[in-house]
Formats: structure tokens, C-alpha cells, sequence
């Protein structure tokens, strides 16, 4: 296909298939975790809820766009795979850990 | 040296790629974001349009007693809306909903109805918070009721287009518009990248330098220039729905965060969260929006009324909320000062926002633009128009730049996208104008009139997709589809059809509105005219160019054959 041809790295369907998945499903639970950690940081520091809430999901909105450019951009798709799904389950740790020291 | 060069070469081919994939399978859907947020601009002038009965001007938020309790105590959820709520509830659903968990009614600026909303507690509901409601639409002058089946095609139409693609089930259509959002994000951040010559080419249009040429221009010139305006709708559309529906975290992950939250704050604000359980009278409403306004005004930021809550009606813990219009302000509603229900005792007055609240109301005030800003709201119709004319000239460049070697190929690629584009850009505004067309056409009393209306806009946009791939042949021999110049011209004949069947069926013609100085009226018939101007023109245009090909290609093919 030539449209697979266009790319810059050696890309046959299967591992075009796991670069977008990686962008939209890794790059959303990223964006999750980070939203949810960072929502309950704020919280924790202090920061009214909705506060907290608003301006993380905004931060995250950003967040998710720059991993998902990275992640077209980048040559290595396995670390791709490793920080945006490892990364996002760990932040949404992070975010579960710190209710349950407030709550 | 060279290492760097070879990388910076693949960063701009994977942004490149990036930007001409996903934009041409999500442009489908950002074109009519676009298309149909421009025209939510003016949802609630195109209302008016539609709904001839509602043709007055605007009206403050009418007296309480007067008014609005008589219309709230009439209304009652729908059978639609009972049924709907059946399955989560255990035992019968009673015949009259007595508990009010809640009366509201919101207006603005622009609003001749009032729009009201009352929530009612169900017996046996298995979640016990959950209310059921309803709608009601009212002329504020005497309090009428307005038949509510009736489509308001702007607010109720146009608008959920623009985010949802009217796609409800399991708010599918959220989703796909919220990820095409994204997209757009993507596809503005690695145009940019894509461009080496970046601010040279910020105002290069060579509308003579050949087709392919100039469609390019156009499409950097309406990105760029209008850049930050794609950047900032795209992203705070977004956020807009962040915590509703594409994170929600304080719903589910830190749902318990939330509630501690709920809690405190129901103490320290003094507004009750539940029903105490004991019947109480209601005071003199409007005596309580008296003392808001002049609470408002003693704070010199006089105002009107544009959202009044009654909250657990009837009860000894009711409460009554006025809300400032935020007709001043890029806040949609604000300064909220609420009271005792029973006793018209003032509770509390909403401090000023902090500064997160405040960027927050900045961000979401300014992307759904309640405010009064005439020149404004019109530069967002500009902005949007932009918008859709940047993703129009990307499928156009898509296919032009494919469509000859694809007729060498025997490839049907160019083909098909460029079918599809064509129902998307001409079949899209010819959709627009049927639903026009048939507001204007269907008998008054037609029952289920809305739907048949969207019958009417799917319906057409339906027979354009029809008519672009029947059409299509062309293109895979690498020449224009007539479809486009053909469209153009239905285009024409529709928008005429409305501005006159406008004129017959309400004698609303345009030196009479005009005259009156009418513009919900007058503004659309003149946009309708606009449109039927530039889809005249660019078929006209369309139809002269297809004839210069032809002369040149019908020789040359008559000598292939011999």
C-alpha cells in the first residue's frame, strides 16, 4: 500500500495497526492517569475539586495531544507502547493511592 | 551533521503522514463540526425562522407569580420520557409526579421563549437521586405554552449536530466528534510542521497559478490564518466535555473524592443536598429577584435575571438560586445569590470565581458565546466557514494530487474520496437547505413534524451521496466529477425555495423584515441568498472549466483511438 510506504520507518500493517493503537488507547489511558493523578494532587494540596478536576482535564487534553504526536514521530514503538500504557496505569495509581489517604 | 537531517526529514514525512491519513478519514466528521457550529452561532436565530409563531423580540425573565408558577405547575414528564425511565425503577410508575426535586428556567439575550425545565422525585427509583424531567417551552409575555413538538431547528438541530452528529446511542457521536477534535489538534500542530516556509507562505494565494497550486494555498491560507481560532475551538470543545463524558474521573476513579467534596461544600455553602422530608410554603419569589438585582447592582454590575433555580420544592429545605445573565460577561450565568424558600431569607451570594474558576468560565463562556457581541459572533461564523473551507480544499488537493496517476493505476481511490467529499461539502449544505425547505413545506399540523423535517435533511444528504458516486466515473479517468457543478446548482434551487417559501407561507419577505429591522428573519433569508450567490458562481465557474477541458481532451482522445 502506498500510503504504508509513506512512512518514514519500515511499516507493515500489523505494526502500522499498533502505532495508532498505540497513539489513541495508550495515549488515552496516558492522559487518564495523568488527569486522575493530577486531579488528586491538587485536591490533596488543597484545590477546590472542580478546580482540580477542570484543570487537569485541561492540562491532560494537551498531554494527550503531544503523545499522541510522539508517538507517530517516535522510531521506537515498543517504548511508546511501555510509557504510555505503564505510565498511564501507574499515574492512575498514583490518583487511587492518594484518594484513599484522603478519604 | 547528517544524522540530524535524516531525522528531522522523517519527523516532517511521519507528521505528513500523519496529517494527510487522519485527516482525510476524520475531516468527514470535522467538516460538519465545523460547518454546523458556524451556523449554532445563530441557533437561536434560525429558531425563528423555523418556528413562525415565535417571530417577537426578546423578553427579560418574566414575574414568578405570575408567569412561571402557573407553567411549571402544569408541567409532567412525557410518556416518552416515562417509559424511557421504566426499567430503573422497581414497581409501577405513578400517574402524576407530585415531588418536585426541582423548577428552573433559563434565558438570554437572544431568547423571545423561555426555555423551562422541572425535575420530579420517582417513587421506588433504584437510584434515588435520579429525577425524571421535563421540558417546556413558554411565550413569557402571558405565560402561553408552545406546542414543544415542534423542531427548533437551530438550538435543537444544527446544534447537537455540531457535537454529537445527532449520534445519541451510548453518546457515540460525543465520542467520534470529541476524537475528531483531537485530530484537528494533531493535524493543525503537524500542518505546521509539514511547512518549511512557514510565515512565507502565511499569505501566499495564487488563485491563477493552476488548480493544484492554488487549492493548496487556500488550504494553508484558511489553516493559518485562522489558526488559533481552529486551535482554540477544537481544544476547549474538549475540555468543555473533559469531565462529562471523555474523563470522567470524578465520576468513577475519584468518585469518592467527589462526594467528601459534595459534602463539605453542601455544609459550608448552607444550600441543603437532600429534601428534609417536611412540607414548607414558598415566599414571595419574585420579591427575592428584586433583592438579587439589587444586590447586583449595589456590587455596580446591574443586571438581568438569566437562570432562577427553585430547588426541593415544597419542602422546608427548599431553596431558590438567581442567577445573573452573563449578557456582559463571557461567563455564561454568574453571581449567584440564593434564599430560603419558605421564608425568602437570603443564604449566601456566590463569591467572586477563583482564579482556576475564572479561566475555566473564560474558556467554555467563550467557545458557547452567550454574551452580546454582534461583530464577534460574527467573526465565529467566519472562523467556522474558514474552518470548513480548509478541510474542503484538503479532500479537494487529496484527490487532485492522486487522481491522474490513480486513472493510470485503474486504482478507484481518488474516486471515492472524491464522491465522498462531495456529499460532505455540497451534499452537506444541500442537507441544510432540505431541512429548510421542509420546515417550510410540511402542513402545520403534521404529528411527528420534527422527524419527518430530519427525514427531510437525511433524506437529501442521502441522495447526494447517491448522486456524487453515480456521477463518479470521471474521476478515475483522472477528470472532474460533474457531480460538484451539479450540486451547485440544486444548492442554488434550494436556497431559493426556502427564501421564497418563507415569503409564502409567513409573508415574511425580506423589505418587510428588513424594514421592521427583524434580523432573525432578515439575517437567514440573506444567507440563503449569499449561498444560492456563491454556489450559482462556483458552478457557473465549474461548468466553463469542465467545457475547456473537454475541448482539449476530446482531440486527444479521438487520436488515441485512431
Amino acid at each position: 500500500m502506498s500510503n504504508a510506504a509513506m512512512l518514514p520507518f519500515p511499516a507493515p500493517r500489523l505494526r502500522l495497526a499498533a502505532r495508532i493503537g498505540a497513539a489513541v488507547f495508550g495515549g488515552y489511558a496516558f492522559s487518564w492517569g495523568f488527569i486522575a493523578a493530577g486531579a488528586a494532587l491538587m485536591f490533596k494540596a488543597g484545590m477546590d475539586f472542580h478546580d482540580a478536576e477542570f484543570l487537569s482535564s485541561a492540562l491532560g487534553l494537551l498531554v494527550f495531544l503531544t503523545v499522541f504526536l510522539w508517538t507517530f514521530a517516535t522510531r521506537r514503538l515498543v517504548l511508546a507502547w511501555v510509557v504510555l500504557a505503564g505510565g498511564g496505569a501507574l499515574l492512575a495509581g498514583v490518583a487511587s493511592l492518594v484518594q484513599a489517604s484522603i478519604v | 551533521m547528517a544524522a540530524q537531517g535524516v531525522a528531522a526529514q522523517s519527523f516532517r514525512q511521519a507528521m505528513a503522514w500523519l496529517h494527510t491519513w487522519f485527516g482525510l478519514v476524520l475531516g468527514f466528521v470535522l467538516m460538519a463540526a465545523f460547518f454546523f457550529g458556524a451556523l449554532s452561532v445563530f441557533d437561536r436565530e434560525i429558531d425563528r425562522w423555523a418556528i413562525p409563531s415565535t417571530r417577537f423580540e426578546p423578553q427579560p425573565m418574566p414575574s414568578y407569580e405570575q408567569i412561571l408558577r402557573p407553567a411549571f405547575e402544569r408541567m409532567q414528564p412525557t410518556q416518552q420520557a416515562i417509559d424511557a425511565m421504566r426499567p430503573r425503577v422497581d414497581g409501577p410508575m405513578p400517574e402524576h409526579f407530585d415531588t418536585v426535586a426541582n423548577w428552573s428556567a433559563y434565558t438570554t439575550h437572544r431568547d423571545p421563549v423561555l426555555a423551562l425545565f422541572a425535575g420530579f422525585q420517582v417513587p421506588g427509583a433504584k437510584d434515588p437521586d435520579e429525577a425524571i424531567f421535563a421540558l417546556g417551552t413558554i411565550d413569557p409575555r402571558d405565560g402561553t405554552a408552545l406546542p414543544d413538538d415542534r423542531l427548533k431547528i437551530g438550538s435543537g438541530f444544527f446544534y447537537p449536530m455540531h457535537y454529537s452528529l445527532t449520534l445519541d446511542w451510548k453518546n457515540l457521536g460525543v465520542w467520534i466528534v470529541g476524537f475528531s477534535a483531537l485530530v484537528m489538534l494533531a493535524a493543525l500542530v503537524s500542518g505546521v510542521v509539514m511547512h518549511r516556509k512557514f510565515f512565507r507562505e502565511l499569505f501566499t494565494f495564487r488563485p491563477g497559478k493552476g488548480g493544484l497550486r492554488s487549492v493548496l494555498d487556500l488550504h494553508n491560507l484558511t489553516g493559518v490564518v485562522a489558526l488559533p481560532f481552529h486551535f482554540f475551538f477544537a481544544f476547549t470543545g474538549l475540555v468543555i466535555f473533559s469531565a462529562t463524558y471523555f474523563f470522567p474521573v470524578g465520576h468513577t476513579q475519584l468518585h469518592d473524592l467527589h462526594d467528601l467534596h459534595a459534602a463539605t461544600e453542601a455544609s459550608e455553602l448552607g444550600l441543603p443536598h437532600k429534601r428534609a422530608g417536611v412540607p414548607a410554603g414558598l415566599a414571595n419569589v419574585d420579591a427575592m429577584v428584586a433583592e438579587a438585582q439589587r444586590r447586583w447592582a449595589a456590587r455596580d454590575m446591574a443586571g438581568d435575571v438569566g437562570f432562577l433555580v427553585l430547588q426541593h420544592v415544597g419542602d422546608a429545605n427548599g431553596y431558590v438560586s438567581v442567577y445573573r445573565a452573563g449578557t456582559d460577561r463571557i461567563a455564561l450565568v454568574g453571581q449567584g445569590i440564593h434564599f430560603k424558600a419558605s421564608t425568602g431569607v437570603l443564604i449566601r451570594e456566590d463569591p467572586v470565581a477563583t482564579p482556576v474558576g475564572k479561566v475555566a468560565e473564560f474558556l467554555t463562556g467563550l467557545h458557547l458565546q452567550h454574551f452580546r457581541h454582534w461583530l464577534l459572533r460574527w467573526l465565529y461564523v467566519l472562523g467556522g466557514l474558514l474552518g470548513a473551507v480548509c478541510i474542503a480544499t484538503g479532500f479537494v488537493f487529496f484527490v487532485e494530487k492522486r487522481k491522474r496517476q490513480h486513472a493510470k493505476q485503474g486504482s478507484q481511490g481518488a474516486r471515492i474520496v472524491d464522491a465522498l467529499a462531495v456529499t460532505m461539502i455540497t451534499g452537506m449544505v444541500a442537507a441544510t437547505l432540505g431541512i429548510l425547505v421542509a420546515n417550510r413545506l410540511l402542513p402545520d399540523d403534521l404529528p411527528a413534524r420534527g422527524d419527518w423535517e430530519r427525514y427531510a435533511f437525511w433524506g437529501t444528504w442521502a441522495l447526494a451521496l447517491l448522486h456524487a458516486g453515480l456521477r463518479s466515473a470521471p474521476v478515475a479517468r483522472g477528470l472532474a466529477n460533474p457531480a460538484w457543478r451539479e450540486q451547485c446548482g440544486a444548492i442554488v434551487v434550494l436556497a431559493l425555495a426556502a427564501v421564497g417559501l418563507n415569503w409564502i407561507t409567513t409573508g415574511d419577505h425580506l423589505l418587510r423584515t428588513l424594514g421592521a429591522g427583524y434580523w432573525p428573519v432578515a439575517g437567514l433569508d440573506l444567507a440563503l441568498l449569499a449561498t444560492a450567490a456563491i454556489a450559482g458562481a462556483t458552478g457557473l465557474h465549474l461548468r466553463r472549466r469542465a467545457a475547456a477541458t473537454a475541448a482539449v481532451e476530446h482531440p486527444r482522445r479521438e487520436a488515441a483511438h485512431a
